[in-house]
């Protein structure tokens, strides 16, 4: 068994294979030096959050070899593959030195690499990918020199976001460039917006929308500044982590077919076209587990588990399949945490789907227990059969656990209805009574079941600027004069009754407070005073992601 | 010049902030208000609050959850 990659998917796959099989002979073939590190953790050791190379980089190819009898051909990099021959051709790095090698079995592990595009001054010194140890070495070098007052990174997605942060922590005054309209795509306009907020009050610039055209630089060749259009921002040092591609050159050149999102086509079992060769890891495509539909999510996650599955089917022969993914992800920002899967609203209407939406804050733990933190949950379902299509929750508090409940029940086609009666952990340390997820589903369902009509945070605004909606902000005074939507009405819900002559009667009115809840209650209150055209803000104020005055 | 204490434990918003504006209106200019908040929400709230009610904001710290604002009154 031939592998080519080494760092999660292919050692993984060489590992269990081996347990599997201790005869079994096993080469993994690695451009790199290091093998099965922690590519996720780069961004905490360029802060020094992660504080030693070798906490990064566990096992070494001896170590391999030792305790387990595989073989690590690190610093040779495959070259060729020919599928007739069952043969791979590799060359050593340093020496030049040409072999190949023939192979039963195949795995593809050749991960994705960064694409920093031909760009004016690229080639100047101090501009770098986040992808390998060594890259993440030459950051850290620089970030201890002192020397950089300010840096840019380039891409708003995890890697990007937590360089950004481990950056900002010591001490430099960080850019993030970002050529989408929003920061990490996995998520919907308004909770996206909410992250980026939060993100600017910690004290990062964002700039969305904006792509980078240079580099400009010193008289030593250093970078100095990035070049969005006419404006240069002064930077000392770059990160570019504006996405990655899998690595599919030789597979391509060998005949291995390409799926449509540009990964190696492979079916459940992690097998290519051709028999005998699996593909797994970031290089491979993944199927969307709710619409079957070809999608490619680069994770450390969905790559253990496909070199996994990998490595057991070889010996075993096609004995576990992974029937798809959901695109679950999660990520500390400063004391943010985001989390999310399945489907975005917004991916679930383009896709078709009856998808309708509620955003609930709720708290991680009982509110009477202290250190409980706000969470904000973004539930999104099918009207017509109530099937939970995905979850966005953002917060300070506990995130993983509501969304890997929900990543659960979707991965068992679970329902609204199933989710409001699951009989979850609880106790105040732990949860609410009725957890965050609970509630979300229940006011769900209420609003499925045609209980109240919401308005979500992006509508309202585009309602409010069109002057087709006006807020009815039943919150006290204090609390509206704290911060309220710009040209809200305030009538705290007791004076409803004796101030109603003052809500216009020509415009959607959209109740709003802190959370939803009050503005729920008085839905009826302003039913029997006549109106009929009425909202509730989703979310409410805390979950605004606008101006508020 | 007067100190005033608030103890806002438990209470969830908008409660620890209808308090102090409650104190406020009963204070003088000079007037120091202490309050404990175990309302995560309060933080953001009293900075808006003395941000627009010009008064100052001499200390804010959080200790084992909860929420000491001290605050003068302008």
């Amino acid at each position: 068994m031939v592998i080519i990659g080494g760092v999660a998917a292919g050692t993984k796959a060489a590992s269990k294979a081996k347990r599997e099989n201790p005869d079994l002979e096993v080469v993994v073939i690695t451009k790199e030096k290091d093998i099965s590190y922690a590519g996720c953790g780069l961004p905490y050791y360029i802060g020094g959050v992660i504080h030693e190379r070798h906490e990064l980089v566990v096992r070494k190819p001896e170590d391999f070899k030792n305790d387990q009898g595989i073989d690590i051909l690190n610093e040779h990099e495959a070259t060729k593959i020919d599928p007739a021959a069952k043969t791979v051709t590799y060359e050593a790095k340093n020496t030049g030195d040409v072999k190949t090698i023939s192979y039963d079995y195949l795995v593809l592990a050749m991960g994705a690499s960064p694409t920093l595009p031909n760009l004016d001054g690229k080639e100047l010194k101090n501009i770098h990918t986040l992808r390998t140890v060594p890259d993440a070495e030459a950051i850290r070098r620089l970030v201890d020199s002192g020397e950089i007052k300010e840096a840019v990174v380039v891409g708003a997605g995890f890697i990007g976001l937590e360089a950004a942060e481990n950056l900002h922590l010591k001490g430099i005054q960080v850019t993030v460039v970002e050529f989408a309209p929003l920061i990490l795509s996995g998520y919907d306009e308004e909770m996206s917006l909410l992250i980026k907020n939060y993100l600017v009050e910690q004290g990062l610039n964002i700039k969305t929308g904006v792509g980078v055209t240079g580099f400009v630089g010193d008289d030593k060749g250093d970078v100095s500044g990035v070049k969005t259009g006419e404006e240069t921002i002064p930077a000392q040092l770059v990160v570019w982590a504006g996405g990655v591609k899998p690595n599919v050159k030789i597979a391509k050149e060998a005949g291995i077919v390409i799926g449509p999102t540009g990964a190696i086509a492979v079916n459940e079992y992690q097998e290519t076209n051709i028999p005998g060769i699996y593909a797994a890891g970031d290089c491979a495509e993944n199927t969307n587990l709710i619409t079957k539909e070809k999608v490619w999510f680069a994770m450390g996650s969905t790559a253990n588990k496909t070199g996994r599955i990998t490595g057991l089917n070889i010996v075993r022969g096609r004995k576990e399949s992974l029937p798809g993914v959901l695109g679950t992800s999660i990520v500390k920002l400063f004391e943010l945490h985001a989390a999310r899967t399945g489907l975005t609203e917004k991916q679930a209407v383009e896709k078709g789907y009856n998808a309708v939406s509620v955003i609930v804050p709720g708290n991680d733990k009982a509110h009477y227990y202290p250190g409980y933190r706000e969470i904000i949950t973004k539930l999104i379902a099918d009207s017509t059969d109530g099937k939970i299509l995905g979850v966005q929750v953002i917060g300070e508090g506990q995130v993983d656990k509501p969304v890997d409940i929900i990543a659960a029940l979707i991965s068992c086609n679970g329902t609204l209805e199933q989710l409001s009666r699951l009989d979850l952990a609880y106790a105040p340390p732990f949860s609410m009574a009725m957890s965050t997820s609970i509630l979300a589903a229940n006011v769900l369902r209420n609003k499925i079941e045609g209980k109240f009509k919401g308005m979500n945070p992006t509508e309202l605004k585009k309602a409010i600027d069109n002057n087709e909606a006006i807020v009815l902000d039943v919150r006290t005074e204090i609390e509206h004069f704290l911060k309220a939507v710009p040209g809200s009405i305030n009538i705290p819900d007791k004076e409803l009754e004796v101030r109603a002559n003052e809500i216009p009667k020509d415009k959607k009115i959209v109740l709003a407070c802190r959370v939803g809840k009050r503005a729920y209650m008085i839905l009826s209150r302003l039913k029997k005073l006549g109106f009929t055209d009425l909202y509730i803000m989703d979310g409410g104020i805390a979950c605004y992601p606008y101006e508020l005055i | 010049m007067a100190e005033y204490e608030i103890n806002a434990r438990g209470l969830q918003c908008p409660g620890p902030i209808v308090q102090l504006f409650n104190q406020s209106k009963k204070a003088q200019a000079g007037d120091i208000i202490k309050i404990e908040v175990t309302d995560q929400g309060f933080k953001k709230d009293v900075q808006a609050w003395c941000k627009k009610t010009g008064c100052d904001l001499v200390d804010l710290k959080e200790e084992n959850n909860v929420i000491y604002a001290t605050i003068k009154k302008n």
